[in-house]
């Protein structure tokens, strides 16, 4: 039976969100493809940064959520948070390997290679490598408890290597370019048009980032439920004087 | 004394415990990371760091990082043949290259380079442009491919 809490559909305000991100995410498709200014060097190419840089920074977002939700889970227990920590795990992979797939895209006609094991690039290889492994130590483990335990130490370990990659072009020689932003506000190196697709961009990718996530963890909650009852009813259908192992 | 740091924080002990544990196993790990990256990493040498020993370097495919030195560029579009200097500002190399160059290789431009050193010149094989975290839009609004194409003759 299931819970009258758990309500099944989708509720209004996360369709209207839904809804609200298509024109979001055309209006910044047409700054970054038809209003920003061409770059100086290289020409028509930096429109695929607006795609590929927003796609990461959200990436590392939702990497450092994961591991937010993980710490929590380990910290209260609280199969909520493990349930948050999976759905921005998803995304995070999802993000990830679309950084890795537009860097590829924008490096090839601008760096003059798809590819090259520099600190940064290495970092982010690892980094989707590292969250598939979070989701194949989810599906070897059958108990809740402690597949959500597991999995959140691998969360933390991945987000341990966020600051290394952030700052792999200050910190290392690398190929990939360094920052053109830094947080501190020191400086911006980048026209105030093209900041501005950029961050509009950011803004769109972590709304469609937060969508997902928010949707997803709406599930997980209905799939946390299920498997509750599942496991109910297991012990429920063992004959009485038996001896139940969990 | 442990417990009742816990019991204070309102948390089991262990938990405690584990935290601690946990935050120094990173805070290892982080250190083990950059370290590691820092020696194995440098993704290329300059100039002046081969001119500087260049015993260690022979027979070997290394990367050298610089800038494409004004003025030095030649290209033959017969054979592919680029040549140019490569300069980190203290020390510059010739650099002799096949195939056609980069869309972003122009002078002053940063590049990396893959290959080795016949004598003092650099044998490569492998182009790539490191080109520098400056977005600005061009004057007039409209680049002019003329002038790139002139600045690489």
């Amino acid at each position: 039976m299931m819970d009258a809490s758990v309500r099944l559909r989708r509720p209004a305000w996360l369709r209207a969100w839904g809804v609200a991100l298509v024109p979001l995410f055309l209006t910044a498709a047409y700054l970054g493809l038809v209003w920003s200014p061409q770059d100086v060097n290289q020409g028509n190419l930096i429109r695929i940064m607006y795609a590929h840089v927003s796609v990461a920074w959200i990436g590392f977002v939702a990497v450092g959520l994961t591991a937010l939700f993980g710490a929590l889970y380990l910290w209260r227990g609280k199969r909520r948070d493990d349930v948050l920590a999976v759905a921005s795990g998803e995304m995070a992979l999802l993000f990830s390997a679309l950084t890795i797939i537009g860097g590829m895209t924008y490096s090839r006609p601008t760096l003059n290679t798809f590819w090259t094991w520099d600190a940064k690039l290495t970092l982010t290889a690892l980094m989707v490598a590292l969250l598939v492994g979070y989701f194949i130590v989810r599906a070897l483990i059958d108990d809740p408890v402690r597949r959500g335990r597991v999995s959140a130490v691998v969360a933390i370990i991945v987000a341990a290597s966020l600051p290394f990659n952030y700052l792999a072009a200050e910190w290392f020689r690398t190929l990939h370019p360094s920052r053109a932003i830094a947080l501190d506000g020191s400086g911006v190196t980048m026209a105030p048009e093209m900041l501005f697709t950029l961050l509009f961009n950011t803004v769109v990718a972590g709304l469609v980032y937060a969508w997902f996530m928010v949707d997803r963890a709406r599930l997980g909650r209905i799939e946390a439920q299920l498997e509750a009852e599942r496991a109910e009813r297991e012990l429920a259908s063992v004959p009485s004087g038996g001896v139940v192992r969990v | 004394m442990k417990r009742r740091v816990a019991r204070r924080l309102g948390i089991a002990p262990r938990r405690v415990v584990y935290a601690l544990l946990g935050i120094g196993v990173l805070g290892v790990a982080g250190f083990m990371i950059s370290q590691a990256l820092n020696t194995a990493l440098v993704y290329f040498i300059l100039p002046n760091e081969y001119a500087q020993e260049p015993a260690q370097y022979e027979n070997r495919r290394i990367r050298l990082g610089g800038l494409v030195a004004p003025e030095s560029v030649a290209f033959n579009d017969q054979d592919l043949q680029l040549t140019f200097l490569v300069t980190d500002g203290i020390q510059s190399y010739r650099v002799e290259h096949v195939g056609a160059p980069p869309e972003l290789f122009r002078e002053n431009a940063g590049v990396v380079i893959e290959g080795s050193f016949d004598a003092d010149v650099f044998v490569s094989d492998k182009l790539l442009i490191k080109h520098s975290e400056v977005y600005e839009a061009p004057e007039d609004g409209h680049i002019d491919i003329e002038e790139l194409r002139r600045s690489l003759q």
